[in-house]
């Protein structure tokens, strides 16, 4: 059987077994990997996964479990454990699956991928880093390819297929010069072909660069407050923080501090975040949810104003609240009109922000943590890099308290976003 | 159900191989204020073969079992090897190796609950919160019970077979203080299946009116100061200084990658006062949290004292940087998942206990904290680490006071080991926690 028609039996299996409403959700994959460990290529890996996960309600109680096998006997015995959780559920009205939509496939990316090419590129980069970045030392890169298939059904008659395929590279280094070593730091792309240079994907050759500025580091010898100029890939972080705010759990128990917030103010007037799961801009996509949905793009910032939370199909019954229009990730951010140099330049006391290592913010939105692979910032100069070095603010303030937002942006594949300053940071050395 | 006995594949091994047949099978059920939103039953099984072929590896995996699709994967590790050793040359490293034959079983000898029943247990410690907890604003009740079970067979002929489960509940409180919302988790659990580590509600009341007294204090309490303080960091702290602050910068791959342990073997990298080991599955005379008698490598598993009274003496490694160093094994590669490769992982690592008492080092304080239960934590080739903070006081005049919010440390590693000046005389494991290296592990 394929996978669609391994899907439907499961929800057929599901339905004579006692659910009232079922969904199946099939994955397969296969991704081929190549592996660099400390500066030689070294492992070749070929995985095969699959995933099935199953869903069952019964008088509004909901059972679920993922096997990962397709043959009609482990799908009986999925179906039967399915039943068996609901059973023991206890009933609630917000249990519910997507109502019926007109079946649709999607596709997206290579079908195959080009193993010689990947081991080419790789030994490209391995060649370019040495040559360029000579104490850089390389502790790993992992470039892969994958190949997707997901089905989806419901007992709505919800039908949903999509084909992806797509490379991902990722790579964690430090620096050393005798035995001072740097801050480790990484990076990770994602693209749909193998057209560039692995240097030349994201920022991968800046945060290279970079890196290799931070082997001899200083303190800053005070507290004060001032400005971070985050970037890109370190603003994945606060994003992802900002999105928990928005989630099922936080919003469920009523913690969230945007509960109260859709349609009214959050944010600078200036800083607009989409979702965008179906952008071609970005290599990083998907084509319905997890609960059944075609997922579409959506605006959860438009110009400081809160328009949507990352609620799915349960959250929103059991808060009364919006459906998102999707899962979050794939984030972008609409740029700015300042240059990044511009926004040094005007930078009297700060941080040049670019990783964050730091306790998860509370759900008021404070945070503190450590600044690292980052550079103090004096009236208007990147003056050196820093070490044990504290940044704490908070998420709902720092929203509010935007000074520019770069003209420039970073596509890694997986978001597109620009640098951002933020004011009313607290700043503390040793 | 996974294959015991893998003996029969071994006509198909050309190179060095790893054969390992696993399976983990996870229930997650999570209640907030009182409604299940999570009621879910894992399971992930599968076949893998890892090759060595003049120095490079291949790595294969199939969910499917059946014998033809296990020749499948052990010939496609081969090929994978074989693209690598026909593209380059690498110095020649023997495999150094410790072999051996294990079987260990820690699954229950009890009656298996049912879902309902598990749930009913959950449902009585939420009722008692809801109850005893009359100022919360929300909270959170998690079970997580995770089984790993493993067969491993080696072309050098150590074979294993292992059944290790272990079992949490995570409990969130969150009290609203003047609108902002002050929480705290606490996690229960351990070594074993469900009906072995949680017999009765009742024998968890305790614990939550404990975690709920904490909860009270922090949501009226202060902001600790900034600056180098001098703290006691209790046990759950310390689990996460010895893991992420040092334990990581010892092991070999981290090493050969540029960490700063590399330049310190046999150096003083902590006071006197300090001993920190990895033990493989007992400790003090009992099962560790995470047993392990053989890694994933078929090597025969022992303790690796890393640092000894200050003095870092030992790396944890795999085969391969056990060759580059030519140091002995002590069995420290482990895979996650049965799509996973073995990598170089801390077991049950821990810093020994000394001769002081808690209230002896709490009235040495005049002017400190002391720092009960951390949030997360993150580690650096430098030493640096950080941790978030969720639970802790402040210490005035020898005496604990008022509680703190959450915070954020931060130091280097062996400065704050060598600062050391007490260490208490008794030990607590805490292992709810997960290794985000690679992939989530234990």
């Amino acid at each position: 059987m394929n996978s669609l028609d391994t899907a439907q039996y499961a929800l057929d299996c599901l339905i004579k077994n006692g659910a009232d409403k079922a969904q199946c959700k099939i994955t397969q994959t296969e991704t081929n990997e190549l592996n660099v460990e400390t500066g030689d290529l070294s492992l070749l890996r070929t995985t095969f996964n699959t995933a099935v996960d199953l869903l069952g309600l019964m008088n509004d109680r909901k059972g679920s479990t993922t096997i990962n096998k397709t043959d009609p006997e482990s799908i009986e015995i999925g179906v039967k454990e399915v039943v068996e959780l609901a059973s023991s559920a206890k009933s609630d009205p917000a249990n519910d699956i997507a109502g019926f939509k007109p079946a649709k496939a999607f596709k997206s990316g290579p079908i195959q991928q080009d193993l010689e090419r990947m081991y080419e590129r790789l030994q490209e980069f391995l060649r370019y880093v040495q040559q360029t970045y000579p104490k850089t030392i390389i502790k790993d890169v992992i470039l892969s390819f994958t190949r997707m298939e997901t089905v989806f059904v419901n007992s709505n008659g919800v039908e949903f297929s999509s084909e992806n395929g797509f490379y991902i590279v990722s790579t964690v280094f430090t620096n050393k010069d005798g035995n001072k070593v740097s801050s480790l730091n990484g990076v990770e792309c994602k693209c749909k072909d193998l057209n560039s240079a692995i240097k030349d994907l994201g920022g991968v050759d800046r945060i290279l660069r970079q890196s290799s500025q931070q082997i001899h580091t200083d303190t800053i010898s005070r507290k004060f407050t001032g400005s971070i100029i985050i970037t890109p890939e370190c603003l994945t972080n606060f994003i992802s923080y900002f999105a928990q705010y928005l989630s099922n759990q936080s919003l469920i128990t009523g913690n969230s501090v945007y509960k109260d917030k859709l349609d009214r103010k959050i944010a600078d007037g200036r800083l607009t975040l989409h979702c965008k799961p179906r952008s071609s801009e970005l290599a990083e996509t998907y084509f319905f949810t997890d609960d059944g949905f075609e997922a579409g793009d959506s605006i959860i910032i438009d110009k400081g104003i809160l328009k949507s939370f990352l609620l799915d199909l349960y959250g929103s019954n059991k808060t009364g609240l919006p459906k998102a229009e999707n899962m979050g990730d794939c984030y972008m951010i609409e740029p700015g009109d300042a240059a990044l140099e511009e926004m040094i330049q005007s930078t009297s006391k700060g941080i040049l922000l670019c990783r964050f290592s730091g306790g998860h913010p509370g759900q008021n939105g404070d945070f503190s943590g450590v600044a690292k692979n980052s550079f103090y910032i004096e009236n208007g100069k990147i003056k050196y890099p820093i070490n044990e070095t504290m940044v704490s603010g908070n998420i709902v303030q720092m929203l509010n308290n935007i000074e520019q937002i770069s003209k420039e942006r970073n596509n890694d594949g997986f978001q597109c976003l620009p640098w951002i300053k933020f004011n009313g940071i607290t700043i503390s050395g040793k | 159900m996974i294959p015991k006995d893998l003996k029969q594949y071994t006509s198909f091994f050309k190179e060095y191989t790893e054969l390992r047949a696993q399976e983990n099978r996870s229930n997650q059920i999570a209640i907030i204020n009182g409604d299940i939103v999570t009621n879910i039953k894992r399971s992930n099984s599968g076949i893998s073969a890892r090759v060595n072929k003049d120095g490079y590896w291949g790595f294969a995996s199939n969910p499917l079992m059946q014998d033809n699709e296990v020749q499948k994967v052990i010939e496609r590790a081969t090929g994978n090897a074989g693209f690598l050793s026909s593209r380059g040359k690498k110095k020649d490293i023997k495999l150094p190796a410790r072999n051996g034959n294990f079987q260990n079983d820690f699954s229950t000898h009890n009656s298996l609950q049912s879902q309902s029943q598990i749930i009913d247990f959950i449902m009585k410690l939420d009722e008692y919160i809801k109850t005893n907890c009359k100022e919360l604003s929300s909270r959170v009740i998690a079970l997580k019970t995770l089984d790993m079970e493993k067969s491993l067979l080696t072309s050098e002929g150590s074979t294993s077979y292992s059944l290790i489960p272990k079992s949490f509940i995570y409990i969130g409180m969150t009290i609203t203080n003047d609108g902002a919302p002050i929480e705290l988790w606490g996690n229960f659990g351990g070594l074993g299946q469900f009906e072995d580590v949680f017999k009765l509600p009742e024998g968890l009341f305790g614990e939550i009116d404990e975690q709920y007294k904490h909860l009270q204090a922090k949501a009226y309490g202060i902001y600790a100061k900034a600056g180098i303080q001098e703290v006691i960091l209790d046990a759950n702290i310390t689990g996460v200084l010895a893991h992420e602050a040092i334990g990581h910068t010892t092991e070999a791959d981290l090493v050969l990658g540029g960490s700063v342990a590399g330049d310190l073997l046999n150096k003083p990298v902590a006071s006197e006062l300090i001993t920190l080991v990895d033990f493989a599955n007992t400790a003090f005379g009992k099962p560790c949290p995470v047993p392990v008698f053989m890694d994933d490598e078929g090597t025969t598993a022992e303790d690796c004292v890393i640092i000894e009274s200050g003095v870092l003496k030992r790396f944890m490694h795999n085969k391969e940087s056990a060759g580059i160093f030519r140091h002995e094994l002590a069995g420290n590669a482990r895979a996650f998942e049965y799509s996973d490769e073995p990598l170089i992982r801390m077991r049950n690592t821990a810093i020994l206990p000394g001769k002081s008492k808690l209230d002896e080092m709490i009235a040495s304080i005049d002017d400190g904290y002391y720092l009960m239960k951390s949030s997360n934590g993150e580690a650096d080739f430098t030493s640096e680490f950080m941790f978030g903070i969720v639970q802790g006081y402040e210490i005035k005049n020898g005496k604990i006071g008022k509680a703190i919010r959450d915070i954020t440390i931060s130091g280097v590693a062996i400065d704050v080991l060598k600062s050391v000046t007490m260490v208490s005389d008794n030990v607590v494991w805490d292992c709810a926690g997960m290794c985000g290296k690679s992939s989530l592990f234990q």
